[in-house]
């Protein structure tokens, strides 16, 4: 008896209106310190967890009271839609913000994201990446970049098929603003980059046809010498250095260095198609490049949940605010 | 007219000071504040000028790079502003909200001139409906918050009005809604381009910490013991947290907001 007179006590003390704004302050307070100590770890420490954990206690008793009082006293009669309606939307946003800390907190506990790099024609197999999704593939067709003319880059595509159980069933474009989205997964433009295309050949009867990511070495057979990508300039201009003018491939150049027992040789650049002599009856050519694109890819069960308490916030707020102003000028 | 883009906001940044000045001045002589309003209605012309002039040049809203976000920032502060000085027949206030859109006016000459004449296209990142209407409603709060804070320094300065206050607070309950709207907006957007709608980083940080305060602000409203000077203080502590998450966080403290692909 007396334990559940002491909760019942600490629950009303819990749902007061004075905690929740304590914490609200606190929470702001240890934000704004956290902002000047730039770690991501920061807010996710236990003690930042607890007192967000702590808020969301509160405001799920309150709003809990706010719906009870309603419907035991706000039905009246007598009440104008309008005040009616504002209710509403009082509890609404509360509600709503009582949502976006489930969904957050359920992303903290079972979401998971990272970075995946896939090379054009290259398949990833989502189960390797988390294990609780239903299992599909995705294959990159095909990165591509649109320009503006003045040779910025105005959007970033990422062809990809959906592959499931060996046979394709879907495709979709993913760009930056238009993530691709399937069975609780989704992916985003993130990031790209190109691997050099080798072909390298030698009059002892050396050929052969290989891709290099950037500052990868091939040692190049029947010598002591490596060669190593340094970087691939879509456009290059004397003036702008080994910086690429614009990311459109106007006058593409491969920066490579030469190694020959571990120590520097020779550095160069060349456009594709150009040969390198590595030594008398030894050259190598590169002769394009092959795209790969950077996706961050999620898993977040709480998603649809903060996003429903976003909007709910959004709408509560218009409803209460809005409609308060007829009142006040009158009434106060 | 795309020529003439600074010329609008020196005359913009010269028409708001000789306004403030005007409205000081005017506390005795009801005739010179009168002249301030008009010379305030001027400076809301040039300025959409100045807006009108940077949309031509780039073929878009002009409310990307900082300069345009600060020209319609100042611009909107201006209009409410008047609309709330011809609604309540009262420019106390005058003097203060125009003071702080010349300071916004002057932030732009001084801190990001080359922008004013930037043509460069938008960052992939930045094309998207949400991020556009997340930086109209951050425009429609900052405005509503500078005149509310206007109003509120007023408060504590000279006397303490019960018509002020209301006032205050009609301003900042929309302003809020706005704000309230940005963030979200602003989540969806992070959302979409990055895959986080959260990620703590300073200018979202920011926004929150005064999101807080006006929160605090509201509920503390209808509480006898805090009405008065101590909410005052809060709206004009508000206001320092926005122009902190616009001018602090972009200049002191980095992020994602300070990168756009
Ligand atoms: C997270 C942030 C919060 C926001 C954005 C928020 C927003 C609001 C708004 C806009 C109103 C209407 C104010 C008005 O009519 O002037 C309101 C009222 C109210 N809020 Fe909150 N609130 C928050 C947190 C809380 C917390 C933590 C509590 C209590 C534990 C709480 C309890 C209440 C109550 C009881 C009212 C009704 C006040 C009245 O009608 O007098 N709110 N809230």
């Amino acid at each position: 008896m007396i334990l559940i007179k002491k909760t019942q006590r600490f629950l009303r003390f819990m749902s007061s209106m004075k905690i929740g704004l304590s914490l609200l302050a606190v929470i702001g307070l240890l934000a704004a310190i956290g902002s000047g100590i730039s770690t991501d770890k920061y807010y996710q420490a236990l003690p930042f967890k607890v007192i967000l954990g702590l808020l969301l206690l509160n405001m799920a008793l309150c709003t809990t009271n706010q719906v009870t009082k309603f419907f035991k006293h706000g039905l009246k009669a007598e009440k104008s839609s309008q005040i009616l309606l504002r209710q509403i939307g009082m509890m609404t946003l509360h509600a709503g913000v009582v949502f976006i800390l489930i969904g957050g907190s359920v992303y903290s506990f079972q979401g998971e994201s990272t970075q995946i790099k896939i090379d054009q024609g290259q398949t990833v197999d989502m189960k390797t990446i988390f294990n609780q999704t239903k299992p599909f593939m995705i294959k990159l067709d095909d990165f591509n970049i649109d320009f503006n003319a003045d040779g910025s880059p105005s959007q970033y595509f990422s062809h990809i098929s959906l592959v499931e159980n060996g046979a394709v069933t879907g495709e979709k474009d993913i760009s930056v603003n238009n993530p691709f989205e399937y069975a609780g997964i989704k992916a985003y433009q993130s990031s790209f980059g190109y691997g050099v295309e080798l072909q390298g050949e030698s009059n002892t009867g050396w050929k052969e046809k290989k891709t290099l990511q950037e500052s990868e070495f091939l040692q190049i057979p029947g010598t002591d010498k490596a060669i190593r990508i340094y970087k691939y300039i879509p456009n290059f201009d004397p003036e702008y250095g080994m910086q690429s003018k614009t990311l459109r491939p106007d006058n593409p150049r491969i920066v490579y260095s030469l190694y020959q027992k571990g120590s520097l040789l020779d550095v160069g650049a060349v456009s594709f198609g150009e040969k390198v002599e590595i030594q008398p009856g030894t050259t190598v050519q590169f002769n394009g490049v092959k795209p790969f694109s950077v996706l961050t890819v999620k898993r977040d069960p709480g998603l649809s949940l903060a996003m429903a308490g976003m909007l709910m916030l959004m709408a509560g707020t218009c409803l209460t605010l809005f409609l308060k102003q007829k009142k006040t000028g009158v009434v106060q | 007219m795309t020529n003439y883009i600074e010329d609008f906001v020196y005359v913009t940044l010269v028409l708001y000071l000789l306004a403030a000045g005007c409205y000081f001045l005017g506390n005795k002589n009801k005739s010179i504040a009168r002249t301030g309003l008009l010379i305030a209605i001027a400076g809301i012309a040039t300025n959409l000028m100045a807006l009108i002039s940077r949309a031509l040049l780039v073929s878009r809203l002009p409310i990307t790079n900082g300069a345009e976000f600060i020209l319609s920032f100042s611009g909107f502060t201006v209009i409410a502003y008047a609309f709330y000085e011809l609604k309540s027949r009262n420019n106390n206030a005058g003097g203060v909200v125009l003071m702080i859109a010349a300071m916004l006016v002057g932030s732009i000459v001084t801190l990001m001139p080359e922008q004013l004449g930037d043509v460069k296209p938008l960052m992939p990142a930045l094309k998207s409906p949400w991020l556009t209407s997340h930086v109209l409603t951050a425009i429609f709060s900052y405005g509503g918050f500078a005149l509310a804070a206007g109003l509120a320094a007023i408060q504590l300065w000279r006397a303490n009005s019960s018509k002020g206050e209301e006032w205050i607070y009609k301003i900042v309950a929309v302003s809020f809604v706005m704000l309230t709207v940005t963030i979200v907006l602003g989540a969806i957007w992070a959302e979409q381009a990055w895959g986080r709608y959260w990620s703590w980083d300073p200018k979202e940080t920011w926004a929150l910490v005064t999101w807080i305060i006006y929160a605090v602000y509201l509920h503390l409203y209808r509480q006898k013991s805090w009405k008065g000077q101590k909410s005052n203080m809060l709206v004009v502590g508000g206001f320092i947290l926005v122009l902190f998450t616009y001018f602090g966080v972009n200049f002191l403290l980095s992020g994602l907001h300070s990168y756009g692909g």
